[in-house]
């Protein structure tokens, strides 16, 4: 008999509705990732003991881990499912099931599709943008040394994936952190010249309940980031940052 | 035409999950900083003296209570006990514990480095509160009083420690509470961003190990020195003096004024420092 | 008309971004439409860069040289006037972008770096790393946040467009959506829509876009009366990562930084690549085309692999795949492409700063599109578009680094024409169409969810992409594609049948997939019919049977409607009027 994936998947139809586990077992093929299994599923969609059920919810977008969107736990933990390769996850014992989940920190919409909204809610909280007076022709933008463009580019990497935020112990509904994300882009907006006209703002946005301080230095979100961005750092020159603000304000304001 | 208005997105109903940053609202940025703070400055530092006083019972009974003697002489020194010590580290226990239970650990999940010490930085910490409230109930505010008698410091903490129970607690307590302290000396390194790049915090981490090490070594010294160097010490390596006769128990700052000039000399006398006076 | 114009735009990527960025500074109302978050659209996909003809690097550069490499390089298949226009732009582009904080790699003074890309011989290519796209579109969607945290635009991310809501006189009054979390389909009023909706890869099964890349808008307006044109230009990527689930984008700047692709000479050669001394390999592309060499536009450079590979049998261990070599670059060369190396090492698991990478040609843009007129509006009142959803610009092959540029360029464009043109349009009759569109939307809908029929979906999905695939990408013959056709015909017979394993009403993934389907299909015929009535061959659009370009006969638009539910295809003059058409010629010294 052909070799087999057995894979394990938490479903739930809805927000309200029960979880259960469904089983499917899925014709091997070398060099499958975890979205290539869920495809196989969404064209045979019938669970190992032979029952018919619906294709697996997802999100997932360009595939190449650099839209962030599938970000779900497998086998418990928290990656890009487009580049979990299958033959790695395997490795060693291929008879061992495959466990998908969707996020924990992050209310489910179906199966394993989250709401990630609250990132976007707080980039916007920060004010993550460069205020520009307007899209019109105004000239070249200042000199920018490529030491900046160096340290500016890679926090520009984040692809929005939230799993800083899902591996994060303090992130959580108690604490309502900001996650480490939104703190990366802080920086990168207070280093851009013309970004840096809101650092005050943002600054003093971050020390609100929910923003810096609340960082445990677990450090799991640089361990887990799949873009590998300097997440600590961030946080350290950030909340740096924050403290002399506050000490400012607090014999200015 | 129909330019009936689209419904607002579903953004706006009521948000499960985490909810976003309160942009500048509320006081927590203030209390966690005051209790980042408050760890290193006074409660490190009292934690400094503590463990380097302590390490006068190496040097025996009456060095120790010469040493006590000393800390009691400082000026305000009721004040100071308060105002740097008591309230402070109320505040750090009583904060760390709020902390400490909104905090989700997931070491089980992301065994790292990083997320083992998150993890150990909260487990010390309520070893170290439920330790300190017993030891500064029993070594402080009952039994025989060492501010009015300081002599008898040594022989307190030796019939304690006769127990081999609270011998065990002292031990993990000494470890507990020096890695609590040296990592969250490390933590505030990193928190207030006094070491941003990672060279640094791992740099600064191998200082901050070396001085945990250091103190812990110092409190198992200590404790050693008077479980097994100096057995059998005496009740009260310092008579009490006249003055202490003519006002006892009343620790008015001017008793302890006077004390602290009768035993200057005694200080300054003691050549043999290492031989106990019994 | 409303006091504030209404306009609605849908897709989310770089075109649809840029348009509501005008649209909102100018005062208009703008909803955005989404199917994902728009910080996830297709746009983060694009690697190698921009182009603009801002000459930094002292080489001579001008807007006009910028001009006549796109139009040669579309092989004068693009109207002229707009490419013009859009190259004139180039350079105030740019520096907006870096205003808007776009962490642009810079040279030592601090002045943005350049690099050169296919199809020319400057370095005309701003980058930000390997990763530009992504970069473009993140400082565009912080622009929309900005906006949006105004007040100004309000998103519907998580919403998929449906169709065109047309009055009475075939004018647009506003779209029918659907929301893809809870089902619920409805109409919404507009003045004018701005289609943004990227590309049609999907229809090819496997091919470097995202998953959302269906076509789906630009189908269901066709099928609407929108004019679909130059279907047939898909342009194959010379360079991707054949994968399991898609193909991997191994971008252009990788031979801009000095990549080079060569096979063994000897077609048994066994030995690891690396091992192989420089007089045994083969590489091809710098011997045939000694003046661009590595850089020779896309389709040319695609062709010349897939020669390799299937008419010379040169591939790699017989297998269809050919070296691209980054072994021999300096550290900070590899530097610049990090993103695009990272991607190699984790979807292939070498590190290609050793190893030379395994790549193929794999489908990746789509230059055809919705017809649009030089403001962008299409030939239906209201409905305009831009980006890679339009045919503008690129004529028969698009040239490296000009697709973010174009998008950026064609939403500057289409916002603006869309407020003029709402400002100055008459209310509508009634209720403007609304209830009929959502009456015929909801019957589609239904039709779906009562069907009780045996075909899956997304096998009929495969098998359209392997047809489209084998008969209508980088070699195209007559017989086949009409095989292609009647198998899509088939597969639109068996739609009718289809089954819907998922019924429920509640973030149905498959629903939406299997409605974007029937769109695909009707789409795939105009790709393959337009291919079929095209015999020349004229960028990518390569016939053996006629290996020339045309100019007396094909030298024109092609223009498919959708009459009696099949592809009429018409044809249309290009825009000559500032270049004269001249043969096509990389080969020469």
């Amino acid at each position: 008999m052909p070799r087999t994936i057995k894979v394990e998947i938490k479903r739930q139809s809805n927000p309200d509705a029960p979880v259960v586990t469904e089983k499917f077992e899925i014709p091997y093929r070398p060099n499958m990732n975890i979205t290539s299994l869920l495809g196989e599923i969404a064209c045979n969609p019938i669970t190992a003991d032979g029952k018919t059920t619906a294709p697996i919810a997802y999100d997932s977008n360009c595939l190449e881990e650099i839209c962030g969107s599938c970000a779900m736990l497998i086998n418990g933990k928290a990656r890009m499912a487009c580049s979990a390769l299958v033959d790695k996850l395997q490795a060693g014992n291929p008879d061992e099931p495959i466990t998908l989940a969707p996020l924990s920190k992050f209310p489910v919409v179906r199966d394993l599709s989250v709401d990630r909204s609250v990132l976007f809610q707080n980039l916007k909280a920060v004010k993550a943008w460069v205020p520009i007076d307007g899209t019109y022709d105004l000239g070249a933008a200042p000199r920018q040394f490529p030491q900046i463009q160096e340290e500016r580019y890679p926090l520009s990497n984040c692809i929005s994936c939230t799993i800083c935020m899902e591996v994060c112990p303090q992130f959580n509904d108690s604490t309502n952190f900001v996650g480490a994300a939104t703190i990366a882009q802080v920086k990168l907006f207070n280093m851009d010249p013309a970004g840096s006209v809101l650092k005050e703002e943002r600054l003093r946005a971050l020390a609100g309940d929910g923003g810096v301080q609340e960082c445990g230095f677990a450090q799991n979100c640089v361990e887990a980031c799949p873009k590998q961005l300097p997440l600590t750092e961030a946080i350290s020159d950030v909340t740096r940052e924050v403290i002399v603000q506050q000490v400012k304000d607090f014999f200015t304001r | 035409m129909a330019t009936v208005a689209p419904p607002v997105p579903s953004a706006t109903s009521p948000q499960r999950g985490v909810q976003p940053l309160r942009a500048g609202q509320g006081n927590s940025f203030l209390w966690r900083k005051l209790h980042s703070l408050s760890g290193i400055i006074p409660i490190g530092a009292f934690l400094v003296e503590h463990i380097i006083s302590n390490f006068e019972t190496w040097n025996g009974p009456l060095a120790y209570a010469k040493q006590v003697v000393f800390l009691n002489s400082l000026p305000l020194v009721r004040v100071l006990e308060w105002a740097f010590i008591f309230i402070p580290l109320a505040f750090h226990a009583l904060y760390g514990v709020f902390i400490a239970f909104r905090g989700r650990s997931n070491v089980n999940v992301y065994p790292w480095a990083g997320n083992w010490m998150y993890l150990s930085q909260r487990v010390t910490g309520l070893i170290a509160l439920a330790y300190i409230v017993q030891h500064v109930w029993r070594q402080r505010f009952s039994g025989v009083m060492l501010p009015e008698h300081p002599g008898a410091a040594f022989a307190k903490v030796q019939h304690e420690l006769s127990n081999p129970w609270m011998l065990a607690i002292y031990v993990i307590a000494m470890i507990a509470t020096t890695w609590h302290f040296s990592y969250g000396i490390w933590l505030f390194a990193a928190k207030w961003g006094i070491t941003p790049g990672n060279r640094a915090r791992k740099r600064f981490g191998y200082v901050c190990a070396a001085l945990g090490i250091a103190l812990c070594l110092m409190g198992l010294a200590s404790i050693y020195a008077v479980v097994y160097k100096y057995p059998n010490a005496p009740e009260n390596v310092l008579p009490e003096t006249p003055a202490a006769l003519v006002q006892p128990a009343a620790a008015t700052p001017a008793a302890s004024l006077t004390r602290s000039l009768t035993v200057t000399p005694l200080t300054t006398q003691s050549q043999p420092r290492s031989t106990p006076q019994s | 008309m409303a006091a504030s114009p209404r306009i609605i735009v849908v897709g989310g990527g770089l075109a649809g971004l840029s348009s509501v960025i005008k649209i909102a500074e100018a005062g208009g109302t703008v909803y955005l439409f989404s199917i994902v978050p728009v910080k996830r659209s297709n746009s983060v996909c694009a690697q190698g860069g921009i182009n603009a003809a801002k000459d930094l690097k002292g080489e001579g550069d001008s807007v006009l040289k910028h001009f006549d490499d796109t139009v040669y390089g579309g092989d004068f298949l693009a109207n002229q006037t707009p490419v013009k226009n859009m190259t004139a732009q180039g350079p105030a582009i740019i520096d907006l972008l870096d205003r808007m904080g776009v962490p642009f790699n810079r040279t030592p003074e601090g002045l943005l770096d350049f690099r050169r890309f296919g199809g020319t011989l400057y370095q005309r290519t701003a980058f930000a790393g390997a990763t530009t796209g992504q970069q473009l579109l993140y400082a565009l969607d912080e622009q929309v946040r900005r906006h949006e945290s105004e007040g100004k635009v309000t998103k519907y991310e998580g919403w998929e467009f449906l169709s065109a809501v047309l009055d009475d006189n075939g004018v647009c009054r506003g779209i029918v959506a659907m929301n893809l979390r809870t089902m619920e389909t409805r109409t919404f009023p507009a003045d004018a829509i701005i289609i943004c909706t990227g590309g049609n890869g999907a229809i090819f099964g496997k091919s470097t876009n995202s998953v959302v890349c269906t076509g789906s808008a630009q189908s269901a307006l066709y099928q609407q009366g929108a004019f679909y044109a130059n279907g047939e230009f898909i342009q194959v990527h010379p360079t991707a990562i054949p994968g399991e689930d898609k193909l991997r984008l191994m971008s252009e700047s990788a031979r801009g930084e000095g990549g080079r692709v060569w096979v063994p000479r000897d077609r048994n050669d066994k030995r690891v690549a690396r091992s192989i001394p420089e007089a045994d390999r083969y590489y091809f592309l710098e011997e045939r085309y000694p003046k661009y060499g590595n850089l020779v536009p896309r389709d040319i450079a695609t062709r010349e692999i897939f020669k390799i590979v299937y008419e010379d049998n040169m591939g790699i261990d017989g297998q269809p795949m050919v070296y691209l070599d980054l072994t021999h670059l300096p550290k900070e060369r590899l530097h610049k492409l990090e993103g695009i190396l990272e991607i190699y090492e984790k979807f292939v698991g070498d590190d290609p700063r050793e190893v030379p990478m395994k790549i193929f040609p794999g489908v990746h843009y789509t230059m055809g599109g919705l017809w649009v007129d030089f403001n962008q509006q299409t030939n239906i009142p209201g409905v305009f578009a831009a980006g890679e959803a339009d045919y503008s610009i690129h004529g028969a092959n698009r040239l490296g680094a000009n697709s973010l540029l174009y998008c950026i360029y064609g939403g500057f464009v289409a916002g603006p024409q869309a407020l003029n043109y709402a400002k100055a349009l008459k209310p509508a009759t009634g209720d403007g169409g609304h209830a009929a569109e959502l009456q015929r939307q909801n019957e589609k809908n239904k039709q779906l969810t009562s069907s009780s029929g045996t075909e899956n979906p997304f096998k009929i999905w495969r098998e359209l992409g392997e047809t489209m695939t084998k008969h209508a990408t980088i070699v195209r013959y007559n017989a086949g594609l009409d095989e292609a056709d009647a198998k899509i015909v088939e597969l639109l017979h068996r739609y009718k049948n289809i089954n819907l394993s998922d019924k429920s009403q509640w973030a149905n993934t498959s629903f939406a997939f299997t409605r974007q389907l029937y769109n695909m299909l009707e789409l795939g015929r105009v790709i393959v019919r337009g291919a079929r009535l095209r015999d020349e061959s004229r960028g990518a659009h390569y016939k053996p049977e006629f290996p020339n370009r045309n100019d007396e006969q094909f030298l024109k638009t092609t223009k498919a409607a959708f009459v009696d539910g099949a592809p009429s295809i018409t044809y249309e003059d290009v825009d000559t009027s500032h270049i004269k058409p001249r043969p096509r010629v990389y080969s020469s010294t």
